[in-house]
């Protein structure tokens, strides 16, 4: 406890949590309903938040080493509150809608997003798993929020113990490399590799660790809990989880391989190439015969992954960077798709099925078009956003030589591509059962931007390009 | 065609109130005009470019990726964009009047303008990425084309199919062309080394690859079957895909990348076995249609085999024939489109049973059908003869195979001779059928002018070749060359093979047309006896894609919490294993491994019953004691390595826990079955445990064959005295050198307790029934004051010895615990003499406080002070210590006793 205590540096996660405290007196002490306005705070919290991480100092390294604020994080960082932000502006609406709004969802919500940004910025051990539980803690009482009903509530559960298990994984792993090197901090794991020292202990403490973590992203075969859990939660929450503490957990993942163990590349690349194919396997083929369509997104989810995991199993600069861009970009389409499915409700009533969607395109012509632009995007289909994240990670896998793991995903972008169109074909071309009720005007907006975002990527992608580019440079040169 | 979807042109005009009366013809004008504006365009840079000096223009666009928005207009890349944009300016117009009063004219026309620049954009790109953009952009607006009809249910799947097959074709080629980049160090088209790709060991993957793009778009066999399929599209698409654009798009790549990958075997067998197949099925197909259109789609596969045969030689002559063809093709094929709509239009039907002698009625239109159908069927002079001649003077400077070729390409052509006689002479010559509707007439000008246009193109240039082949052809040959050629094209090329072949092929062409009845049953019955067919094999993928899929649901995903556990387990030995092995990290640790004692086998033994019983017990209360049985096993083998602390704790815990799930399980309701299963999940659970058991095992072994890394032990074996006074490193560590780390898990387990009773507490407290038992009763009296004390001691010596205020809180509450069992809460509460939650908030404070007082004093927050009383420095004995790390820890101890207590309590106190 001897080094400075730089706490400017960890002014985002500060602050957020110092407002999650204040947020839930005034929303214990205040009178009546609310949700709204601790909502809408809320996202005031994560937009300040995201400023301090755009303005803040980075290339520090306080609390002894365990944190570290860099390009990398706080690229992650952003993305992480643009997804909170995104997803709890929608999510206000629909609790209202389900009569379930109640201010804690909020509260945590913004505590789940505090972990997600330690995670982003951890660089020991301990920092690791302290933001990652704070995150986990938070996402299994979410999932289970609406706890009246049957299915969210076993959704919950599953969640839980399945993570649990996950925690106990990373936990082994953690204890392992901790009694093999000597050290929690990432500098000293790596100093200690560096050495050759690290011995079979070493590399059993990272298979646990990468397990947990693979469970932590959904990547199978460690994403048995996604359908159920997508599924089962509230949707807002399947929302939230499919971007946020994927983002979270695979720049964790991303800081941990090309950190400590980066000189231990060829013993772990195995495994994740074999995370990577299989998720891009399981969510290409086990999604066709999906009707629900919140469990199309869970397996279009883990196959996203995958392709994620690509930019990791290259392990160099340039991996690192189609997995930040992909991030961006994926971050962006499944908001989009998601303010369409909470829009899904007839007469009040929320539908799930993707048979419900039929003629949208007649009923509601501009959600339909946004729909499609994101599902072509989805599928890879240029010039769409979606066909440049593939892309950059595919040219990684390329240059790195990866060519049976490019070949993978190609072969599956195809197979996915078949469960992508046919919500196309659904919409288009099937005739129209019901119109849906009007979507609520700042669902409408959220659309909009992730619309433009998806469809315009292509005519200025410098900003996002230079950004990942500078964040993922920053990973490979630690400070200090 | 649909039925709603049309409006029958001048008769109803009357009737037609809708307010796109005429706004399809004016919309089909405006629509004309940009296409015919780059039509002009191209044309104005034709000297320039036959001269071989291509135009250039590029702007960076992702440059970190090398990316350009690059265009380069060559021989090749004029003559496409020319047709392209020639063409689009006829369709547009037909389009305008063969639609008009679509109720989603509008979106039709918007569609049909992207698919013509992306087309075009296909066609101009250098930039390799740029292309495989405008490639993707033709396959999703052709997709929203051919779905335009979208009331059959068969073109919605047909629809479907083609994005998919496109689509996918689409990816792999992307992968080649990124290979080739690679290879080459450029994304240019123009710039890539064709020295440096053949020489690359990655050249049989890139052309697998590019091919597998071309092949799918370009309809090829064995994908040639989803061309047909499209035909649901309106009929203005369909001339439009067909003739100049979306099935060309993967001829153009072959002729742009010929220069490059050409020459290579692979490339060249590939080329031409699909190609022979193609023409041969494509023209077979053909003539079994009985739907004009259909019939037509099917010659377009015909076409398109021959022109990917012939674009596998590199012969100058081959490569004539190629573009030569491209552009009789274009022409006929516009023409014979649009002259099948206007029939389905007049006529109401396109079926080739029901159309005869239309010609009284409409001779404009059998006129521009007979002139288009000689020139399919390469009758001289038109322009198709000279493309026939061509092409079989090209199969034969073929490397490959060019006997093989030419008689493929024969049969097909004579297949071509009889379509074009069921398609110009079966529906307008002979007797007018009574089944067709009204009174079939010409259609308006803006309809027929295109058909007569473009058929007359094809007679006239048969007549004066040198119109296209200077400017057009000799320099789109050049490109493809990649050398300059020459090109002249004539009619007469005197008596040699060709023309031999020819005349062969007009005299099997016309007696097919003559016995086309026998023929076509004959082929119907060759077909019905075929074991596997494009379409069948595309249904049969999907169909296992599905089932695939399915298994995987109810298997994998079928929402039971125990596979999901067993699938993680499993594949966390599985990586765990694949790890070792990969990095051959498997080994047994060296010779003079540690003789087994009598103790270590008895509790290793223990541990191994306990586990036995815990699966085998059908009562709760007995696998928990028994699960008890293996957590206390594994606490003397800490024991017996000396983890004294560790052991201790693990003791409690293990207590503790037994006793809480005891009494949490005793007020459940009793199952009134036992859950039985199956022998199969039995099975797969016993291997799973195996398999488990024996990875740790083997990854035990493999790790204690390396050293261990002593040296966080070494560290606080030597400092934890001169810097802490104590000798119980676990202690220290946890009061002392993380004494802050420590306070915010006490901090974490207060706040868990709370919440915990909180939650439990819900609402009002019923006290429920102490257990009854007397033995219980008389025992924990004494017993509980027992562990009160024990706890005291514990706490007191923990610095030094095994014990502190953690081991100390846990005795102590396992102690009300057990009191709290026996006599109710009421008594337990009493003993504790305060709430539980009170007694872990002052121990938070507590322990605060004590860091606060190292801070005030002058060191760091939680730094340890210390005082002596007494003590005789010369003999080394420094007193009795008493330090703020002690009060440290016994904050620790009442923050552990506070806040299980609060949970015990509200679960006996649960409504």
């Amino acid at each position: 406890m001897t080094s400075a205590l730089n706490l400017g540096a960890a002014l985002p996660e500060i602050f957020l949590a110092v407002a999650g405290m204040a947020l839930l007196m005034y929303g214990v002490f205040r009178k009546g309903d609310t949700t709204t306005s601790v909502g809408w705070m809320t996202v005031i919290a994560f937009i300040v938040a995201a400023i301090f991480v755009v303005t803040g100092e980075t290339n520090q390294l306080v609390f002894g080493g365990s944190f570290i604020t860099d390009s990398f994080s706080a690229f992650a960082k952003v993305l992480i509150l643009a997804g909170g932000a995104f997803t709890l502006i929608m999510a206000l609406q629909w609790l209202k809608a389900e009569k379930i709004a109640r201010f804690e969802f909020c509260i945590i919500m913004l505590f789940a997003t505090t972990g997600m940004l330690m995670m982003a910025s951890a660089n020991d051990l301990i920092s690791f798993y302290l933001g990652l539980e704070l995150q986990s803690l938070s996402a299994y009482v979410i999932a289970a929020f609406n706890r009246d009903n049957l299915r969210s509530t076993e959704a919950g559960l599953k969640y839980f113990v399945l993570g649990a298990v996950a925690s106990g994984l990373l936990l082994y792993g953690m204890s392992m490399l901790y009694g093999f090197t000597g050290t929690t901090t990432f500098a000293g794991i790596a100093e200690v590799i560096g050495a050759g020292h690290a011995g079979t202990g070493v590399l059993v403490g990272l298979v646990f660790i990468l397990a947990g973590l693979s469970f932590k992203v959904s990547a199978a075969p460690f994403h048995m809990w996604t359908p159920d859990v997508y599924e089962g939660a509230p949707t807002p929450v399947t929302a939230f989880f499919a971007i946020a503490p994927k983002v979270a957990a695979l720049a964790l993942m991303a800081r941990v391989l090309m950190g400590p163990f980066y000189e231990m590349a060829d013993q772990w690349q195995q495994v994740v190439w074999l995370v990577a194919a299989l998720s891009m396997f399981i969510g290409g083929f086990a999604a066709i015969t999906q009707t629900n369509i919140k469990r199309l997104m869970a397996y279009s989810s883990i196959g996203h992954v995958g392709y994620a995991l690509i930019g990791l199993a290259v392990a160099d600069e340039q991996g690192v960077r189609g997995m930040l861009i992909y991030l961006a970009i994926y971050l962006f389409m499944n908001v989009g798709t998601f303010a369409v499915i909470l829009s899904m409700r007839f007469k009040g009533r929320a539908t799930e099925q993707i048979s419900d969607l039929s003629g949208l395109s007649k009923t509601h012509p501009v959600m339909a078009l946004w729909l499609a632009i994101f599902m072509f995007s989805m599928a890879g289909i240029p010039p769409l956003a979606g066909f440049f994240g593939k892309l950059y990670v595919f040219l990684a896998a390329v240059q790195a030589e990866l060519y049976g793991l490019a070949v993978i995903g190609v072969l599956t972008s195809v197979v996915a591509a078949f469960y992508y169109l046919r919500i196309i074909k659904v919409m288009y071309f099937d005739e129209p059962v019901e119109a849906f009720d009007r979507p609520s005007r700042a669902t409408s907006a959220i659309l909009g931007i992730c619309g433009l975002f998806v469809t315009l990527f292509i005519v200025y992608p410098a900003p996002i390009l230079a950004a990942a580019s500078a964040a993922a440079a920053s990973l490979f040169q630690m400070p200090g | 065609m649909g039925n709603g979807t049309l409006e029958t042109a001048a008769p109803t005009e009357a009737r037609s109130r809708n307010r796109f009366r005429d706004g399809g013809r004016w919309m089909g004008f405006a629509s004309a005009v940009p296409p015919a504006l780059v039509a002009a365009w191209l044309l104005s840079l034709l000297p320039r470019v036959s001269e071989g000096r291509p135009v250039l223009w590029a702007v960076d666009w992702a440059p970190t990726l090398g990316v350009s928005l690059a265009f380069r207009i060559d021989g090749l890349a004029l003559l496409f964009g020319l047709l392209v944009s020639g063409i689009g300016v006829v369709i547009m117009l037909y389009a305008g009047s063969y639609l008009k009063g679509h109720v989603h004219l509008g979106r039709f026309f918007l569609y049909m303008t992207a698919f013509m620049f992306s087309m075009l954009g296909l066609v101009l790109a250098d930039d390799a990425v740029a292309l495989f953009v405008f490639w993707e952009l033709t396959t999703v607006t052709s997709f929203l084309l051919i779905g335009f009809t979208h009331t059959d249910p068969k073109s919605r799947r047909n629809a479907l199919q083609a994005l998919l097959l496109t689509g996918g074709g689409g990816l792999a080629l992307l992968a080649g062309l990124l290979l080739m980049g690679l290879e080459s160090g450029t994304l240019r088209l123009s710039a890539m080394d064709p020295v440096l790709i053949q020489g690359s060991a990655l050249l049989p993957g890139i052309i697998v690859l590019v091919l597998l793009g071309c092949f799918t778009k370009s309809a090829q066999f064995p994908f040639h079957f989803w061309l047909p399929n499209a035909m649901s599209a309106p009929t203005p698409v369909s001339a439009y895909l067909h003739s100049a654009t979306m099935v060309k798009a993967g001829i153009y790549l072959l002729a742009r990348l010929s220069p490059t990958l050409g020459g290579d075997p692979l490339w060249v067998w590939s080329l031409t076995v699909a190609g022979a197949l193609t023409a041969v099925i494509g023209a077979a197909w053909a003539l079994r249609q009985t739907d004009l259109k259909q019939m037509l789609a099917w010659t377009t596969v015909m076409a398109l085999g021959a022109l990917t045969l012939l674009l596998a030689g590199s012969a100058p002559i081959s490569l004539a024939a190629a573009m030569t063809f491209l552009v009789v093709h274009a022409l006929y094929k516009a023409t014979l489109f649009m002259v099948v709509g206007i029939l389905d239009h007049e006529a109401g039907t396109r079926e080739r049973d029901k159309l005869a002698g239309l010609a009284r009625a409409m001779p404009l239109t059998a006129a521009a059908a007979v002139l288009a159908a000689f020139s399919m069927g390469g009758f001289p002079p038109f322009l198709g003869f000279i493309g026939k001649e061509l092409k079989y003077e090209g199969a034969l400077a073929l490397v490959a195979a060019p006997g093989v070729a030419a008689f493929g390409l024969v049969l097909a052509s004579a297949g071509m001779v009889a379509v074009a006689g069921m398609i110009a002479i079966d529906p307008f010559f002979g007797r007018q059928r009574k089944s067709v509707s009204a009174r079939p007439h010409d259609p308006p000008k803006s309809m027929l002018a295109g058909p007569l246009l473009l058929a007359g193109l094809g007679l006239a240039f048969g007549l004066a070749p040198g119109v296209i082949s200077g400017p057009l052809v000799q320099p789109a040959v050049t490109s493809v060359l990649g050398g300059p050629a020459t090109v002249k094209l004539a009619l007469w090329h005197g008596i040699n093979l060709p023309l031999v072949l020819s005349i062969a092929t007009f005299t099997l062409g016309v007696l097919f047309y003559i016995f086309r009845t026998p023929v076509v049953a004959g082929l119907n019955a060759f077909v019905g006896r075929l074991p596997m067919t494009g379409e069948r094999a595309y249904d049969g993928w999907l169909a296992g894609l599905k089932a695939l899929a399915a298994w995987q649901t109810r298997i994998l995903q079928g929402g039971h919490l125990r596979v999901y556990m067993a699938t993680t387990l499993g594949a966390v030995v599985a990586l765990t294993l694949f790890t070792l092995f990969w990095a051959d990290a498997l080994a047994l640790p060296a010779a003079g491994s540690p003789s087994l004692s009598i103790l270590g086998v008895t509790v290793a033994v223990t541990a191994a019953a306990g586990a036995a019983i815990v699966v085998t017990t059908r009562s709760r209360l007995a696998a928990i004691g028994a699960l008890g049985i293996v957590g206390t096993a594994v606490a003397v083998l800490f024991l017996m390595h000396g983890a004294v602390d560790v052991a201790t704790t693990q003791f409690l815990v293990e207590t503790l826990v037994v006793v809480l799930l005891a009494a949490a399980l005793v007020r459940l309701p009793r199952l009134t079955q036992t859950p039985r299963r199956n022998r199969r999940a039995r099975l797969r659970d016993g291997i799973l445990s195996v398999g488990a058991g024996l990875t740790v095992t083997l990854v035990m072994l493999a790790v204690l064959a390396e050293p261990f890394d002593r040296r966080v032990t070494d560290f606080f074996e030597a400092a934890a005295w001169p810097e802490a006074f104590g000798r119980n490193i676990v202690n220290v560590i946890l009061v002392d050198f993380r004494a802050l780390d420590t306070f915010g898990e006490i901090a974490v387990v207060a706040v868990a307790g709370m919440g915990a009773y909180a939650l439990l507490k819900g609402g009002m407290a019923v006290p429920k029934q102490p257990i009854e038992s007397l033995i219980l009763r008389t025992a924990t009296r004494g017993l509980a004051a027992l562990l009160a004390v024990f706890a005291v001691f514990m706490l007191l010596r923990g610095h030094n010895d095994p014990g502190g205020g953690f081991i100390a809180g846990l005795i102590a509450a396992t102690g009300f615990t057990l009191l709290a069992l026996a006599h109710g809460v009421g008594l337990a509460r009493q003993a504790l003499g305060g709430a539980p939650r009170i007694v872990a908030l002052s121990g938070l404070g507590i322990a605060l406080l004590s860091g606060l007082a190292g801070a005030l004093a002058g060191g760091a927050p939680f730094e340890g002070l210390w005082l002596f009383l007494g003590g005789d420095p010369a003999a080394g004995d420094k007193g009795i210590p008493l330090s703020t790390v002690l009060v440290f820890d016994i904050g620790v101890f009442l923050v552990v006793v506070g806040s299980v207590l609060a949970i015990v309590f509200g679960l006996e106190e649960e409504a």
